[in-house]
């Protein structure tokens, strides 16, 4: 811990630095609401990126944080807790009765209709690990690392439809144009690497999340801190690739060129904007070498594509969390995952809890497992926090909207309790923090709402989220909106 | 001698003559007390924000302020109490003695609350004496300011860079090199360049650009299917309005109410479609009811953005934290744009058609059945039996099902209806009623067969359909409530359609009819209206000089920036509205020829040092180009450029796999031919997945209002115009078009130059670009002149506007 404390306090110096270049540059704060700072600031470490905060002036951590990065693996679609982490025995003896009329009254439901019948855990729990952790056998990888993992067992959220849930989760509103967490994290820590963005993108399960760009976009922060999104298919970054024919060598050549011109501009006209741009075209030629490196997983020795499950050339969620790893192994603030698939209600083969999500589960818990064995082997879970979960939860409650003789098992949203996970960085290890009743509908201990969530993922990261802000349209915005609290019990 | 002197000090700071309470006062109260007394919380039943609220005695019975009397005001006495338990601000720093001191001043003052700047309607301003070498208006207020800051302003321009400024900003495009020529040859003068560019075609498709942004279109309708929405016929109203530079105030009038205009035209109908670019959310279980109420938020706060500069939003939950807006205010506002026919359905209707000349003959055919239809469902409905029907079904509807059968918007309204005795129901609830019965009881299954038949038979023809506003006619009309804490499942008292009391109210004649949209977009361009005009100018003004005379574009408020330059904001605002009766076009030039514009924008360490951002004019604007002027600029100075105006959006090349959206089967279909060298403007937009390297030059993603884009820098805007085929094939074009110009190499590589900038490179550039064609290959290698190309597309120059 005291590495990082006194990791800390040069970044502290680092940005007090910077600062004072602002102040005796004469821009004022208000400098920064038209970005203008990015570029002066750049400037002032000339030949440094200005990519996804590394050139920016956060505001400064507030204290020594436990974590330095974050892998937050999105299960996009919302995973049922109950055929998971949140074993419910009374679920089962009430299995396909009439759902009592008591539990309906006041609720929204997306789908659901009329009064629906109760739905038994669709797999098979048992206790795993020193901690004695449930999990089911859909997860039985996962289940063999529980007692690296904090379990969150009382999530709620406001949203009961996807992409505002999710944006909700990831922005703190569930309304577009705010800033999301990556964002707020590179812009309040900058980059530890120089020839990569701060925050990286993975998605796989062949679909976007529901709310688009937005969920990773940098709302009304300047756009430098925005998820960048590393692909597995074509340019791993968009037009990374030099044109067809054009060698690297001739690349560098035509850089210098264009530089050089630069530079005659710069004498000319004196605006500092023009050594950013000299800056940036000499990060775009170190990424285009970076990047590829960083994609290149058969690199990789066999048994860790073992471990992972990894197959290189295709997109697979094993693929990216072992690209993950080696993100956070370079320095990378935020790694942002999403798997699609996890909305489970039933209509159809691919969103049934007894086929489609029995697939989902089956290709993301070889490879989440070995991301936090990997992690903790390397040394780097003490410092990397890993948060797992889905934007909502189900109900206890069986939808079917296609009628009785339905093959399809699903449940409908749930945004009352679901489970979440979340691991390293600071976080108790083997730990369960709250609890919900006897079929898993409502939460009796332990609350622990998205905002809260995001309070202490910032704090980890040595923030008070009521103070990490940015002004705009005349109000100090922030990730938590009006409200969160820090998970106290949590930590370790 | 000694306490004289002392007693003359105390005297001195104790009777100030006066305080201002904008300058002096109501900083204080922002900073230090409306977060917990104002208009979110009201700890100790205490706000701030208005006069009456603070002369009320607050929860301890004692008044915060007694005017005159500050020793009697606890408000005074809380900010000097030595107690940290009761002296305020509560946990944070006291008050400093002047900070007090000009409170004790204010309350002994009387305690009055003076309207924030931007509330009060602009006065025409005396225009200081002209400057020696200014050629307007403009130039006499800027050159005083710099007067008082011991500045001199800068040099003009040289001429090639002053041409590709003015026409990067008028048309959005480059100058050709003749255009440079005839100007800085005297062949032609600059202003006649200028109208030249005011009367291009091109001129409506650069400022539609900004606009487009404000009105937040897009060609999708945004959350998680996106999916396809036909509204490009608004897009290309805007390009024609800016064109046929529409005055101002009628275009604002067409854009919120034209459906509500006498005689209302296809276009001006076509041009509500403005907010008709809310999003519709067609994810599957969601409320409609709940979405059609995030749209109607979003109009009210994109049209309060747009022409007050004004985030209203914050009052959707609460009072506003800072500005005089109150929360009843915020559903008042509601009320004008809550009684239209859409809601939030995948269809996007109601719609304007627009069928193709051979198929009109059968448009109105269909038309005509589908009235007959609608003629002989009113028959049926009036027949004893079904009357009678009609009666039973109303007292049916506390069973889920039968009432379940009606669209959930509607549900509320005639559950309402049903509870008043049929004889005291208007004629238009009797209407409701029925029509609800009607819309879904069995007996009208064949009629609502063939009517969906016939729809089908007009969704068949050739047509181009746009969602519009559309009134509800007046049976049908909406109430509106206050939502408490802004949740809509959570109605409080009902309110009407009126003004915040901040400004001033709507003028009418008629009090008895309920305001409507179209009172709402008048009293906006209304003489009375403080706003509108200042904030329009400054929109202008901030695209031409990179920063807005009020930075904040977006916010006028009380917390927004200070102007600079108020006197010239004032003089432009009016001038635009009486003088130049609304004209964009006039207001821009006059823009454009005064000196201050046309000044050089180099800048030498000291001017640097003194205004950095150019806040005070002594030097001309110079930051990179937008993001559509990028894409543009590339494709016209490679000659690839297509002047096709207008119709649906385009798809140029993007890279596989952009589009990923759940439950939706859009793809990508590559244009071919001329259609990918279409200007950016035109490129399809989708909402989740933009064109990805508009975004990537700072582009919002258009699913709400954005008044400023937030220029940044970064190596991903490099690898773009590096690296996309798009400025690839660019390149190539160019390297065609060097080769054809000259015979040698150094002679095509300044062609080149000059086609991309307008004007011939000095030297030295020319000796780099020379010696980079050298170094990769040289006349032996074919492509040596497309890395030049490249290079040239790519240097900072090219990038900017200077």
């Amino acid at each position: 811990m005291t590495g990082l404390e006194k990791e800390a306090h040069l970044e502290a110096l680092r940005f007090s630095t910077r600062r004072h270049f602002l102040k005796s540059c004469g821009a004022g704060f208000g400098a920064m609401a038209l970005g203008a700072l990015s570029s002066l600031e750049a400037t002032a470490r000339a030949g440094t990126s200005a990519l996804a905060g590394a050139s920016t002036t956060g505001p400064l951590p507030h204290f020594a944080p436990s974590a330095k990065r974050v892998i937050f693996l999105h299960m996009a679609g919302a995973p049922s807790q109950l055929e998971l982490f949140d074993y419910k025995p009374e679920l089962q003896r009430l299995h396909l009765q009439r759902c009592p009329e008591s539990l309906l009254e006041g609720k929204r439901f997306a789908f659901i209709k009329g009064v629906p019948k109760m739905l038994g855990p669709q797999a098979a729990f048992s206790q795993h690990g020193e901690s004695g952790a449930w999990v089911s056998d859909r997860m039985p990888f996962l289940a063999g690392e529980v007692d690296k993992i904090t379990f969150l067992k009382a999530m709620h959220t406001d949203e009961f439809n996807h992409a505002p849930a999710q944006l909700l989760m990831h922005t703190g509103s569930p309304r577009f144009g705010r800033p999301s967490m990556g964002s707020w994290a590179t812009y309040g820590l900058g980059s530890e690497n120089e020839s990569l963005p701060g925050f990286v993108v993975l998605l796989s399960g062949g679909v976007q999340p529901d709310a688009g760009a937005s969920v990773y976009g940098s709302g009304f922060l300047p756009t430098v801190y925005q998820g960048v999104q590393c692909r597995s298919a074509g340019d791993p970054v968009l037009y990374l690739s030099n044109p067809g024919g054009m060698s690297s060598d001739v690349r560098k050549r035509s850089i210098e060129a264009i530089n050089e011109v630069n530079r005659q501009q710069y004498e000319y006209v004196g605006d500092p904007e023009v050594l950013t741009r000299i800056a940036q075209y000499e990060m775009a030629y170190r990424m285009q070498a970076s990047v590829p490196e960083l994609m290149e997983i058969d690199s990789e020795p066999d048994y860790i594509h073992e471990m992972y499950g990894t197959e290189p050339g295709v997109t697979s969620f094993a693929n990216n969390c072992l690209l993950a790893r080696r993100l956070v192994e370079r320095g990378v603030r935020f790694v942002q995952l999403f798997h699609w698939g996890w909305d489970s209600h039933g209509a159809g083969a691919s969103e049934a809890l007894n086929i489609g999500f029995k697939e989902r589960c089956e290709e993301t818990d070889r490879a989440t497992a070995a991301l936090l064995r990997d992690l903790d082997q390397r040394g780097l879970l003490d410092e990397t926090l890993v948060v797992w979960g889905g934007e909502f939860g189900r109900t206890p409650m069986l939808e079917n909207r296609t009628g009785d003789d339905n093959p399809y098992v699903g449940r409908d949203h749930h945004s009352d309790c679901f489970t979440m996970w979340i691991a390293g960085g600071g976080i108790k290890r083997g730990y369960t923090h709250g609890e919900t009743d006897e079929i898993g509908y409502t939460r009796v201990g332990g609350s622990v709402h998205v905002h809260d969530l995001q309070a202490t993922i910032l704090h980890a990261l040595g923030f008070d989220h009521e103070r990490l802000t940015y002004s705009f349209q005349g109000r100090d915005f922030r990730l938590t909106d009006v409200s969160g609290h820090v998970v106290k019990e949590i930590l370790a | 001698m000694v306490l004289g002197l002392s007693a003359l000090l105390l005297s001195a700071c104790s009777t100030r003559e006066s305080v201002d309470f904008n300058a002096d006062v109501r900083p204080i109260l922002n900073d230090k007390c409306v977060s917990c007394h104002g208009g979110v919380r009201r700890r100790a039943d205490l706000s701030l924000l208005f006069r009456e609220d603070a002369l009320r005695p607050a929860e301890s019975g004692k008044p915060a302020i007694v005017p005159g009397n500050p020793d009697a005001s606890e408000l005074i006495r809380r900010v000097i109490d030595h107690d940290p338990e009761d002296r305020m601000p509560k946990e944070d720093d006291p008050l400093t003695e002047e900070e007090i001191g000009h409170l004790r001043q204010w309350i002994r003052d009387g305690a009055e609350w003076a309207p924030h700047w931007a509330y009060v309607a602009p006065t025409m301003p005396s225009v200081p004496r002209p400057a020696a070498d200014g050629r307007s208006v403009i130039d006499s207020f800027v050159r005083a300011r710099l007067e008082e800051s011991g500045l001199t302003p800068s040099p003009e321009a040289e001429c090639g860079v002053l041409v590709r400024r003015v026409t990067l900003d008028l048309i959005g495009l480059p100058p050709q090199p003749e255009s440079v020529r005839a100007v800085c040859e005297s062949e032609s003068t600059y202003e006649e360049y200028v109208d030249e560019l005011l009367a291009s075609p091109r001129f409506g498709e650069r400022w539609a650009a900004m606009w487009l942004d404000l009105a937040r279109y897009a060609d999708t309708q945004g959350y998680e299917k996106d999916g396809p929405r036909s509204i490009w016929r608004y897009r290309d109203y805007v390009i024609q309005a800016f064109n046929d530079d529409l005055p101002f105030d009628q275009f604002t009038i067409e854009q919120l109410a034209g459906d509500l205009l006498p005689d209302a035209t296809v276009e001006q109908r076509l041009a509500t479609a403005f907010h008709r670019n809310t999003m519709t959310n067609t994810e599957g279980g969601t409320d409609d009811e709940e979405h059609r109420v995030a749209a109607v938020i979003d109009r009210v706060n994109t049209t309060f953005e747009v022409w007050q500069g004004m985030s209203a939003s914050c009052a959707q939950c609460h009072g506003h934290p800072f500005d005089p807006l109150r929360h009843e205010e915020y559903f008042q506002l509601f009320a004008f744009f809550n009684n239209t026919e859409d809601w939030d359905q995948d269809g996007d209707g109601p719609v304007e058609r627009e069928f193709a000349l051979q198929d009109r003959a059968e448009a109105e055919r269909i038309l005509a059945a589908l009235d007959g239809v609608a003629s002989r469902m009113d028959s049926l409905a009036e027949t004893p039996e079904l009357l009678a029907a009609h009666q039973t079904w109303e007292t049916q509807l506390d069973d889920p099902a039968v009432v379940g059968a009606v669209r959930n918007t509607w549900q509320n309204e005639l559950l309402r209806i049903v509870k008043i005795d049929e004889s005291d129901r208007s004629d238009a609830q009797q209407a409701y009623s029925r029509k609800m019965f009607v819309e879904t009881r069995p007996e009208f299954e064949a009629f609502r067969q063939e009517r969906r038949e016939l729809g089908q038979a007009r969704a068949g023809l050739e047509q181009t359909t746009t969602p519009v506003l559309q009134a509800l006619p007046d049976g049908r009309r909406r109430r509106t409530h206050v939502f408490e804490r802004g949740n809509f499942l959570l109605p409080a008292a009902e309110v009407e359609p009126d003004t915040p009391a901040f400004l001033p109210p709507i003028q009418r004649d008629d009090t008895s009819r309920a305001l409507n949209r179209l009172d709402l977009a008048e009293w906006l361009v209304s003489d009375e209206n403080p706003l509108t005009a200042r904030v329009m100018v400054n929109r202008f003004w901030e695209q031409l000089f990179g920063l807005g005379l009020v930075e904040t574009l977006e916010d006028f408020g009380t917390e927004g920036a200070a102007p600079v330059h108020p006197e010239l904001l004032d003089w432009l605002a009016i001038s635009f509205r009486e003088e130049l009766n609304w004209s964009i076009k006039s207001l821009l030039k006059t823009v454009v020829l005064s000196s201050t514009y046309r000044q050089s924008s180099r800048v030498t360490p000291e001017l640097l040092d003194a205004d950095p951002r150019n806040t005070l004019l002594a030097r001309g604007p110079r930051f990179r180009l937008s993001a559509e002027q990028i894409r543009d600029q590339a494709l016209s100075v490679s000659g690839l450029l297509s002047e096709t105006m207008f119709g649906p959006s385009v798809m140029p090349p993007q890279p596989d796999g952009i589009w990923q959206n759940p439950y939706s089967n859009m793809r990508w279909e590559t244009a071919e031919g001329d259609e990918r060298h279409r200007r950016a403007l035109y490129t399809y937009w989708r909402r989740t997945a933009p064109y990805p390297s508009m975004i990537t030059f700072d582009s919002p993603s258009r699913e709400f209002c954005v008044s400023r884009r937030v220029r940044t820098n970064t190596p991903l805007q490099a690898l773009v115009t590096l690296n996309d085929p798009v400025y690839v094939e660019a390149a190539e074009a160019l390297a065609g078009r060097m080769q054809e110009a000259a015979a040698t190499t150094r002679e095509q590589i300044a062609a080149g130059y000059e086609l991309a900038m307008g004007y011939p490179p000095v030297p030295a550039k020319l000796d780099a670009f020379v010696s980079l064609f050298e170094d990769v290959g040289g006349g032996g290698h074919a492509d040596a002149l497309v890395v030049v190309a490249n290079a040239i597309m790519n240097t900072d120059e090219f990038l900017s506007k200077e």
